[in-house]
């Protein structure tokens, strides 16, 4: 997948490159409007992740730019900026998904993959991943072609993990991912590994090898290597 | 004690003192001259006495007059000095005493020596004298009295310059945007002291507005660098082998920074509030969002067992900023959630005008000046923010809502009353 990274702290989209790297995605990095708009007129990209304060320009008017022109590219919106306003204004012109600054890189590559799975497959997909088997669209996971029984969370956390193969995701990052901002993280450490036992259970039980580790005290990692 | 009734009151201990000795003062001048006169008048009288007794061979007639009397008695011996004094003498038909003066003298008349004594009588002088004091006591109190009242007008008009600016520093508030305005007046003292205040008051609120604009500003720019920070921490996760040990720091240092931008962005979002940076308002049902929320926070009420029981009346809407209807809510709930005891109760109960969260919890009642502080944690959960309410009440604040805590028959209640101000409004007053 071709991604172009709209951001002007160098260092931050720096960081997004290294993490997505590896994930077999090609990405292309910005740090100015104009930059950006050059960018958009010469090539395709599948995905673009784009930070609204940008030095010369604001990405919500990129994203009307590219609507505009009727370019088909999923959009990623991050920013500083936490209010309700700028996240409706942002969903509204056509952006996918919106990330408020500091986000978990896992979050932001679960997003880039959901993105990849709908334009790659024109949404009706299905996510093989060795013997696990994932209908996104359905809501439904299979092992060995045996359907795992897994609560709403349970299958979110699977989805997360799948997408987020063989890193390391913190608990906090899977907190946030699981509840949003409505639990605090202290407070759903708990229930992110009472959901993890259970899911490892079921993962077990349908046939399927344990890729699932603990990390420490620090979060977990599907380990498919 | 006030400046007015403190001044009255010296001024009039001090004229009563003054007013005290000028009547004793004036009582005894009157006196002297009285006597002097009356002297003089029976000095008069004793030549007229002599003469008489002389010429009509020694008797006296009595004088008509009762305020005299006259007593000639023969005696060996003359005395040679005339004598003055005062004496009481009975008076049989008003059955009183009476205040008489009283000169005697010796006289040889046909080489008989007399002893003559010669009484006047003072009821008539002294009666004059009291009522002159008592005439000058009336003048003086009536003096004194219109004095106060003119005082007392003149002072409220004016001390209304001080009482107003008294009235308005009292009421100024920093966070209300008003213009800090003093009545002008033309006492110097008090245009002085306005002078300063406004002085002040523009500095202070100068120096207030440049350190909120900082924090806000601080706030803004920490989130990039804490982006940067959690992105590369996560980024060092992922780089491979770590011992242990280092595994451990990392997660701490990442704990730590989440920790901090939700701290900052909690920060951020209260000083938003603060600057009513959310005007536009829509119809928003606090219903759906109490059962989205339930929902979002089963695993924590399931964890804790807890019994939730919903009594809400339909169709309520509130217009407000969605955003902030949803961190109104979510911070009450969670908080009832968080404080809760295992296989406590949770009551969310919503009526036409109020909103009240029960939940059960520690069997003592909250300190309620402590609760709305921020940063203010209760030893049970200290890994919490500590904003939750402090966000809370600027909500309430902001549309006017009455927040309270009350604390009966065992349940913790926080009840937030929309009151009268269902329209969404926002009110200027609202930062107390």
């Amino acid at each position: 997948m071709k991604i172009l990274i709209i951001e002007d702290e160098k260092t931050l989209s720096d960081a997004i490159v290294e993490y997505l790297d590896g994930e077999g995605h090609l990405c292309e990095v910005v740090y100015t409007f104009e930059e950006a708009v050059e960018k958009i007129e010469l090539y395709q990209y599948d995905c673009m992740v784009v930070d609204i304060n940008l030095p010369d320009g604001s990405g919500l008017d990129l994203i009307r730019l590219i609507k505009k022109r009727s370019i088909t590219v999923g959009i990623i919106i991050v920013s500083a900026r936490n209010s309700l306003d700028n996240r409706i204004e942002g969903l509204e012109i056509g952006a996918d998904h919106y990330l408020t600054k500091p986000f978990h890189l896992a979050e932001l590559n679960a997003h880039l993959k959901s993105i990849h799975r709908r334009i790659s497959f024109n949404g009706s997909n299905e996510l093989v991943l060795n013997e696990i088997k994932l209908i996104p669209e359905e809501h439904r996971a299979f092992v060995l072609d045996k359907e795992l029984v897994l609560t709403k969370k349970e299958y979110e956390l699977l989805l997360f993990f799948i997408s987020n193969k063989n890193k390391i995701i913190t608990k906090a990052g899977l907190a946030e991912h699981l509840w949003g901002d409505h639990m605090d993280a202290a407070d759903s450490y708990d229930f992110i590994y009472t959901h993890i036992k259970n899911l490892r259970r079921e993962l077990l039980k349908k046939g399927c090898r344990d890729y699932i580790k603990t990390i420490y005290g620090l979060g977990y990692k599907f380990d498919i290597t | 004690m006030r400046l007015l009734t403190k001044t009255t009151l010296n001024l009039l201990s001090i004229s009563l003192f003054i007013y005290l000795f000028g009547v004793i003062a004036f009582y005894y001048s009157l006196r002297i001259q009285v006597d002097s006169n009356v002297n003089k008048e029976m000095e008069k009288r004793k030549n007229s006495i002599v003469r008489q007794m002389e010429e009509a061979h020694s008797s006296v007639s009595q004088p008509p007059n009762r305020n005299e009397i006259v007593i000639v008695t023969p005696v060996d011996k003359a005395i040679p000095k005339d004598r003055y004094a005062d004496t009481l003498i009975f008076n049989k038909e008003e059955q009183r005493y009476q205040l008489f003066r009283q000169l005697g003298f010796s006289e040889t008349v046909n080489k008989q020596p007399y002893y003559i004594q010669i009484y006047k009588s003072l009821e008539e002088t002294d009666s004059l004298i009291v009522s002159i004091i008592t005439t000058m006591t009336a003048l003086v109190i009536l003096l004194i009295i219109t004095l106060l009242i003119v005082n007392r007008y003149s002072s409220r008009l004016v001390w209304k310059v001080f009482y107003d600016t008294v009235d308005k520093v009292n009421r100024y508030d920093l966070n209300t945007h008003e213009e800090f305005t003093l009545q002008d007046s033309d006492v110097k003292e008090f245009a002085d002291l306005n002078r300063v205040l406004l002085t002040m008051t523009e500095r202070i609120k100068n120096d207030y507005l440049n350190l909120k604009e900082y924090t806000e500003n601080a706030s803004h720019e920490i989130q990039t660098p804490l982006a940067i920070i959690n992105s590369k921490l996560e980024l060092l996760l992922q780089s491979g082998e770590m011992s242990e040990k280092q595994y451990k720091a990392l997660a701490d240092a990442y704990e730590a920074s989440i920790r901090l931008s939700k701290y900052n962005s909690t920060l951020i979002l209260l000083a938003k509030i603060e600057n009513k940076q959310f005007p536009e308002s829509k119809k928003v049902s606090p219903e759906d969002i109490i059962n989205t929320l339930l929902e979002n926070l089963d695993d924590l009420i399931r964890s804790k067992k807890l019994e939730v029981v919903k009594r809400l009346l339909p169709d309520v809407t509130l217009l407000m900023n969605p955003y902030l209807a949803e961190m109104l809510i979510v911070n009450l709930v969670k908080n009832a959630v968080r404080h809760n005891v295992k296989g406590g109760k949770l009551i969310v109960e919503l009526g036409e005008s109020f909103l009240r969260i029960s939940n059960t919890g520690p069997d003592h009642p909250v300190d309620k000046n402590l609760l709305f502080k921020r940063f203010y944690k209760s030893s049970s959960s200290p890994e919490s923010l500590g904003l939750g309410l402090a966000i809370v009440q600027k909500i309430c604040a902001l549309y006017g809502f009455e927040v309270g805590y009350q604390f009966e028959g065992q349940m913790h209640c926080m009840t937030v009353n929309f009151g009268q101000n269902k329209s969404g409004t926002i009110t200027n007053n609202g930062f107390v």
